[in-house]
């Protein structure tokens, strides 16, 4: 029966396995090519240019990648529901303004900001997830609309102007660091490695998941669909919120301009990073690898004196590129697997 | 003349296809047979140019020709119906039926709806699909967008039709339909290639059958003198068992789940019915008589307007699937697998767990992997999964592999009460026997109270032991198949006429 001899073929992969086997399945790994190209990018740099390698340089661009991170899970939370969230970076804008005005207007201390701040993100992310799923919209249009309302938001009470009185206590999480590496870019690593964790092996993660898997499936699997949709919006709002202080507590002032080139970071850090763009996929360490890439792109981009206002052009470009190596390397690995089991 | 010489095909782990020749002439209605798994849909795709053969040739009058797409098929006049439903759900019935050739009804750059509706009707009409044109398609039923996409490739005057299970969601009645259609089809000339589990069909209507098996032909014969035995002997490599069931005993004092004039606006009007602990209750009807509908109601994806549900002789508040799962132990095997019953993205232990991930934590909270794939291989072993192993992706299985995975997932929930909506879609002669004894002995062994949908008249007959009679969202009849105590169950075709005379 076919049984046999599909299990005779399994048996012969694993017996030619080893080394071979664990390749491919490295290979077959969506956030591999991330990876490497992080490493080849990295070791480009450090030959090509004698500034790279020192330490004040690799302590920035770990910080910067840290911050990368958060904006990018801000996204890729809601991503891997099979959603999307465009106001990311007015959530942002908003926290920071809110952090600033506490801080810096009203004079409170960084316990009662900070709470404040995280505390309007999450709800921000809350409203967005309320309504998607009362209303039964779609993501995109929802959080369109509340691009617009957080963006005026943001507008309204800065009136555009920058709230620099920042308590210097508050600085110490984004300017310091411990045996070189900055408190951010340890925070970030810890937060990927709790998620990993989570998508792995707790039931919540599997959940959402598999809510982005298939939302019917999920639900008629017993999955409580909506409350993971509003769960995802709701994370996407604190990790929005936690970027935006973490950017405040880096910069010592807090700009309401914070956010608003945050939609292409967050998109590209997440897809790179090889979270499927249809939902159910996620990977940390993509995220980690894609988030430095960037990083070291920018980097590179002002070491080769490009014009920064072009950045975002790049931006584009490299989000585009890195689809469409995905595609290929899918197509690529499947044609490998063929071949291979033919051989066999 | 369409020719299949030596086409070989391998996917990761498996080879879909050996060594394959098979000849498919103008005028003859050619059948393709075999278990889940064995080669069918694979041999069905490289026809259409879905995939390339690794190695071998197809033929097409003599003169070798190499399809890239689908595309390529349908301008060689090659048409396709394939085995998963493929619809635009937010579209009219009218746009899925013409949706390959809108284009021909540009008139000065715009589309003429109109006569797009008119001739959609009529192709709606040959397939007896009682649906207006206009209605969008998400809402309707399997075995309706199933009709839309058997209209959608006859409305291309195919020369060559290939349908790969048009039936297995279909009603008896709707199949007679077809196959009287591919009589027709096949008196113009047309080369019908016809893949089906239903042997009866394919004694009906075919003039030749090829049988594979783990990927080999075993053989091409003509059907006349063939019987269904020996056809089964080729596929499987033995003779089929018949399954006798006999009498269930049911736990006559005990009400497992009561309905209580359940109502909705425009469907339901006072429905009640009782399910006996430890039973298997049939729910027979027409595509579209209300049986999955009651069931979207019972399990609180859809809102009744007024009744009762009592499970266990209390009240219920169920308003959504996990409300069924988790409190009142109550499951639903989808009828539709890859919309709704499966995420296909995802590895068969995923899908088989998804209801149990919580039982699999340890003290932690983590989710141990280890019982997880204890738990998919168990059900994979029992259900006779093919598959290179847990983790291999659900949306690589082959169809009838997909549906055993739907269910193994139910099987793993171990509920107390579980409906199961079309268990046996697409799947193998073998694999539906066993489905059938599976489904037996949850009641007869383990006491769980089913709720059986079924179009297909055998299997309810077989398999539940009273059947209610689903008419325009009426039950008009019950029928009592167990027989008295002591008594034999009754005979199939008494149960068949009594069931005929309330659809009648
Ligand atoms: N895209 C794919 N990737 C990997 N394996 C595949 C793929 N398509 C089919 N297979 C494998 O090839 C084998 C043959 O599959 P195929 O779909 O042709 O079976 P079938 O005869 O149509 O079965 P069924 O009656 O269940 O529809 C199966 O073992 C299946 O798992
Ligand atoms: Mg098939």
């Amino acid at each position: 029966m076919a049984q046999s001899k599909v299990e005779h073929s399994v048996r012969q992969d694993r017996e030619a396995g080893g080394i071979g086997s664990a390749l491919r399945s490295v290979f077959r790994r969506s956030d591999t090519s991330v990876v490497i190209a992080t490493v080849i990018l990295f070791v480009l740099f450090s030959f090509s240019n004698t500034s790279f390698l020192t330490p004040f340089n690799l302590f920035n661009v770990s910080r910067t990648a840290a911050l990368y991170v958060f904006v990018a899970l801000g996204q890729a939370i809601v991503i891997v529901t099979g959603g999307m969230n465009l106001s990311l970076g007015a959530i942002g804008g908003l926290t920071v303004v809110v952090a600033g005005w506490c801080m810096d207007t009203m004079g409170w201390s960084p316990w009662i900001g900070v709470p404040l701040a995280m505390l309007t993100g999450t709800l921000c992310g809350m409203f967005n997830g309320f309504i998607i799923i009362k209303s039964k919209l779609n993501s995109f249009i929802v959080t369109l609309a509340s691009l617009f309302i957080f963006t005026g938001l943001v507008q309204g009470i800065s009136q555009g102007f920058p709230y620099s009185n920042i308590p210097r206590d508050f600085t110490i999480l984004g300017r310091n660091d411990f045996l070189g590496v900055p408190y951010v870019f340890l925070f970030a690593v810890a937060v990927l490695t709790a998620l990993a964790y989570v998508f792995k092996f707790r039931v919540v993660g599997r959940r959402i998941l598999a809510t982005g898997g298939n939302l019917e499936a999920a639900r008629l699997s017993g999955i409580r669909t909506d409350n993971i949709v509003f769960l995802s919006h709701t994370l996407s709002g604190v990790f929005a919120a936690t970027a935006g202080l973490l950017w405040v507590s880096r910069m010592g002032s807090a700009q309401p301009s914070t956010g608003t080139d945050w939609l292409i970071i967050s998109f590209a850090v997440a897809i790179i990073g090889g979270t499927a763009l249809n939902g159910g996929e996620f990977s940390a360490l993509g995220i980690l690898a894609s988030a430095i890439m960037l990083t070291l792109i920018k980097n590179g981009l002002i070491m080769l004196n490009v014009n920064v206002y072009f950045e975002q052009t790049f931006l584009g470009v490299i989000v585009l590129l890195a689809v469409s190596v995905e595609s290929i390397r899918v197509a690529l690995s499947n044609r490998t697997k063929r071949t291979k089991t033919d051989a066999s | 003349m369409l020719q299949i010489r030596h086409v070989t095909k391998s996917f990761p782990g498996v080879r879909a296809l050996d060594d394959v020749s098979v000849e498919f002439a103008p005028g003859e209605v050619h059948a393709i047979v075999g278990e889940n798994g064995a080669g069918k849909s694979t041999l069905i795709k490289i026809i259409c140019g879905v995939y390339t053969p690794d190695d071998g040739e197809v033929l097409l009058n003599g003169a070798r020709i190499t399809l890239h797409t689908y595309k390529d098929a349908l301008d060689r006049k090659i048409n396709l119906v394939s085995q998963e439903i493929q619809i635009i759900p937010k579209s009219t019935v009218a746009e899925n039926i013409m949706l390959d050739k809108l284009d021909r009804y540009l008139t000065h750059g715009r589309i003429d709806w109109k006569r797009i509706n008119q001739d959609a009707a009529r192709y709606a009409t040959m397939v007896d699909l009682a649906v207006p044109v206009r209605q969008i398609v998400a809402t309707l039923s399997a075995a309706q967008k199933q009709l839309i996409m058997i209209a959608r490739a006859l409305s291309s005057d195919a020369r060559i039709l290939v349908m790969d299970e048009p039936t297995s969601a279909l009603t008896r009645h709707e199949t007679e339909n077809l196959l009287a259609l591919l009589r027709r089809l096949k008196a113009e000339g047309v080369t019908v290639l016809f893949v089906s589990h239903k042997l009866e069909e394919v004694l009906a209507v075919a003039d030749k059958v090829s049988v594979l098996r783990d990927g080999c032909l075993i053989g091409t014969r003509p059907i006349a003198g063939l019987t269904k035995a020996q056809i089964v002997q080729m596929m499987i490599g033995r003779d089929a068992r018949t399954l006798d069931l006999g009498r269930l005993k049911v736990d006559a004092g005990h009400v497992a789940l009561e309905a209580r004039s359940i109502c909705q606006a425009g469907r339901f009007h006072d429905v009640s019915f009782v399910l006996q602990r430890g039973e298997i209750l049939g729910f027979y009807g027409l595509v579209g008589s209300g049986r999955t509908e009651l069931a979207q109601i019972l399990i609180g994806e859809a809102r009744k307007d007024s009744g009762e549900v009592l499970i266990n002789d209390k009240p219920t508040h169920i308003h959504s699937m996990a409300d069924s799962l988790f409190k009142y132990r109550m499951g639903y095997v989808s009828e539709n697998r890859k919309e709704k019953g499966l995420i296909l993205s995802a590895s068969i232990k995923t899908n088989v767990a998804i209801t149990i991930w919580n039982r699999l934590r340890d003290r932690l909270g983590s989710i141990q992997l280890a019982a997880e794939t204890t738990a998919a291989r168990k059900l994979m072993h029992a259900l006779e999964i093919r598959a290179t192993g847990p983790s291999q992706v659900v949306g690589s299985l082959s169809g009838g592999n997909q549906q055993k995975v739907s269910i193994a997932k139910w099987l793993a929930a171990q509920c107390d009460i579980l409906i199961i909506d079309e268990p046996t879609i697409g799947v193998d002669i073998g694999a539906k026997e066993y489905i059938h004894q599976l489904i037996w002995n949850l009641a007869s062994r383990e006491g769980k109270s089913i709720i059986l949908i079924s179009s297909d008249m055998p299997e309810i007959i077989n398999v539940a032991r009273r059947i209610l009679v689903f008419k325009d969202f009426k039950i008009v009849g019950e029928v009592r198949n167990n027989g008295e105590e002591g008594a034999p169950v009754r005979g199939y075709e008494e149960v068949s006429q009594e069931i005929g005379q309330y659809l009648a």
